[in-house]
């Protein structure tokens, strides 16, 4: 029956070679840690990858109890953590997670560092890995807000005070991103869920997108 | 067929080990997250206060409407919301609150809202008909009785609970 | 392959009407030992992944993610303090060199020479070598920065008073506090209020005083001879007082 479905789908489509080419491409076995148990350095990245789509998930599946506004946003995470079955759990993957992600984003960096991995042909693979890391890091950075409680509101504070220092343009950054030129509170806390839940994911997904058809291309860089 | 062809190749071993690797990893991640999204579906009913609406000397055999409030908790968010009821004494002297919520699309009906129709409740919305104990008048757009709601009388005052179907409450 | 004229397609389309045979590429023909992304090489990596999702969830289930009390914007007295991974930023921003008219210096100039170098690495560091020993400068220059940043981290961590963090953000139960009582004068003129807090809320440098559960007699006694880091005789008034002070802050309850 599934046999028949697929059949009658690739006779219009053919997509066997789609999925072929991504399931047959061929890998180098020194990355391996089957094979060689040091391999498992090149693991960070894609377990970098498995924590984005965790916190993707996750994420998604906060929003459904999470409100962006000053009056309930700490009411709703409060409730969405001790009254709502699994809250905790799933707040605790997206809390937890964006620390790992960091840490696993930062061990990839330091592994492909080492391994000067980053030379021709793959420097635009560098480039657009260390966008991502700027990405993860802004959205870090914009994440810590949205509980509202008071870490979140001082720390973010600071933040823009440090964005502040930039000379010239430092004033007009602050603003944009706080929303008001003094007051960091409902227009702050809006901005922030926009850039942290629609702007800077969309354009992870674009830089990952492009991460990934490089290393298709490229192939992963040969051992040491 | 051959005892050969029956046993597993390495590649199929690798593709179910895989696939079961995969499922795995994907419950771990979804199963917490799909529990939460449908908390509200298993969430218990919280039963609702009883509410002091009236006196029962007031009440009549001729319907009443009383206005009562109604504290409801929405998650994390507490307020009060006005409800209404048409009370009146049945002709065995028992007490009927009925919802002025019309079971056809949720209008409020009346009691004498129709000139033509003396003695029924009526819904302005679709000239829905409801006799007085709340049965839906037949070819009238309504297809169910009034709600009721559940009641009980302490020291002469009426409280009423909850709206629910005839047969229910 | 079949290609050019007389090649099928299914209707109008352009897809090929001749099936190719489902089966996987021959590996022999590529150089080096290489295997198949799915399902050898996937199996492994989601090997890895099954286990790092199994700790994960362990630690989602063992600590609760954290959660502070309401913003509130009017509280000057909270030492704010920002994720983990911005607190080598934090720390760097709290030496001379880097605050106060320097300030742009450690919030702008370091970190963007830092990313700035980590950006442009490839072009930084173009020899062909790739083996660490054989670069010195580059890998001399990541290791010089990452000692830095675990270092300020490691300072920011052990000059941070937790205690007194945790006890700052703490979700306090709200307690409407009669400030005409005359307990409350009491303590407004012992200066009490001015570190735990107009409303007694508590303050990075003294705890609530409501729902303590202490006895009247043990108030007392704390606001004579001083508990913890709160030094004795700071109450001036006379015994009465003394009394309605600690009966008014031991009837303090959370509700």
């Amino acid at each position: 029956m599934l046999n028949k479905i697929y059949n009658w789908i690739d006779e219009r489509l053919d997509i066997t070679p789609l999925w072929r080419d991504i399931a047959d491409h061929e890998v180098p076995e020194h990355v391996n840690p089957a094979h060689h148990f040091s391999a498992f350095v090149y693991c960070f990245g894609g377990l970098t990858f498995f924590v984005t789509v965790i916190q993707i998930l996750s994420g998604m599946f906060l929003t459904m109890y999470y409100v962006p506004d000053i009056k309930n946003a700490w009411e709703s995470v409060y409730y969405l953590q001790n009254e709502v079955a699994f809250g905790q759990i799933v707040r605790g993957m997206h809390h937890w997670g964006a620390s790992l992600v960091i840490v696993m984003m930062f061990l990839h960096t330091l592994r492909v560092f080492f391994q000067g991995a980053y030379k021709k042909p793959r420097e635009l693979n560098w480039i657009v890995g260390v966008l991502i890391f700027m990405v993860m890091m802004g959205l870090g950075f914009t994440g810590y807000l949205l509980p509202w409680d008071m870490k979140a509101l001082f720390a973010t504070k600071v933040g823009l005070q440090i964005a502040e220092a930039t000379p010239i343009i430092g004033p007009a950054i602050k603003t944009l991103l706080a929303g008001h030129p003094e007051i960091v509170g409902a227009q702050t806390l809006t901005r922030f869920f926009a850039i942290h839940v629609f702007f800077l994911p969309a354009a992870l997904l674009g830089l990952m997108a492009a991460h990934f058809l490089m290393i298709r291309k490229q192939g992963i860089s040969g051992p040491l | 067929m051959s005892e050969k062809k029956h046993r597993v190749s390495r590649r199929q071993f690798l593709n179910y080990t895989l696939t079961g690797v995969g499922g795995f990893m994907a419950a771990g991640i979804l199963s917490p997250m799909v529990r939460f999204a449908l908390d509200p579906i298993l969430k218990e009913e919280t039963g609702q206060d009883m509410v002091a609406v009236a006196q029962v000397k007031d009440i009549t055999t001729e319907p009443q409407r009383f206005d009562f409030k109604v504290k409801v908790k929405d998650a994390w968010y507490e307020s009060e919301e006005p409800r209404s009821a048409w009370v009146f004494k049945d002709e065995n002297g028992d007490i009927v609150a009925l919802s002025p919520i019309c079971t056809h699309l949720g209008c409020t009906v009346n009691w004498n809202g129709d000139k033509n129709n003396p003695n029924r409740f009526f819904c302005p919305c679709h000239y829905g008909l409801y006799e007085k104990d709340g049965t839906n008048v037949p070819n009238t757009p309504p297809t169910s009785p009034l709600h009721r709601y559940e009641y009980e009388i302490k020291d002469g005052t009426l409280y009423l609970g909850k709206a629910k179907p005839r047969g229910e409450a | 392959m079949h290609r050019g004229k007389g090649m099928k397609f299914v209707g109008d389309s352009r897809v090929p009407a001749v099936r190719k045979p489902n089966i996987p590429k021959d590996y022999s023909e590529y150089p080096g030992k290489t295997e198949a992304f799915w399902p050898n090489f996937l199996l492994k990596e989601w090997m890895v992944g099954a286990v790092f999702l199994i700790g994960f969830l362990s630690l989602t289930v063992a600590h609760p993610s954290p959660l502070e009390r309401v913003a509130d914007p009017t509280d000057t007295s909270y030492i704010p303090l920002p994720d983990w991974y911005f607190l080598f930023l934090y720390q760097l921003l709290k030496y001379s060199f880097a605050s106060g008219p320097y300030t742009v210096i450690g919030a702008i100039v370091i970190p963007g020479l830092a990313f700035g170098a980590l950006l442009l690495a490839p072009f930084l560091d173009r020899g062909p070598e790739r083996r660490p020993s054989k670069r010195p400068v580059a890998v001399g220059m990541m290791l010089l920065t990452l000692a830095a940043i675990v270092f300020l981290t490691w300072e920011s961590v052990v000059t941070h008073d937790w205690e007194a963090a945790a006890e700052q953000g703490k979700i306090r139960a709200e307690v409407e506090i009669d400030t005409n009582a005359e307990g409350y004068k009491i303590l407004e003129a012992n200066t009490c209020l001015t570190c735990h807090g107009e409303n007694l809320q508590g303050g990075p440098a003294a705890p609530s005083l409501v729902g303590t559960g202490l006895s009247p007699e043990e108030v007392a006694n704390i606001a004579k001879n001083g508990v913890g880091s709160m030094p004795g005789g700071l109450f001036q008034g006379t015994d009465e007082e003394l009394q309605k002070l600690a009966e008014f802050v031991a009837g303090l309850d959370a509700e």
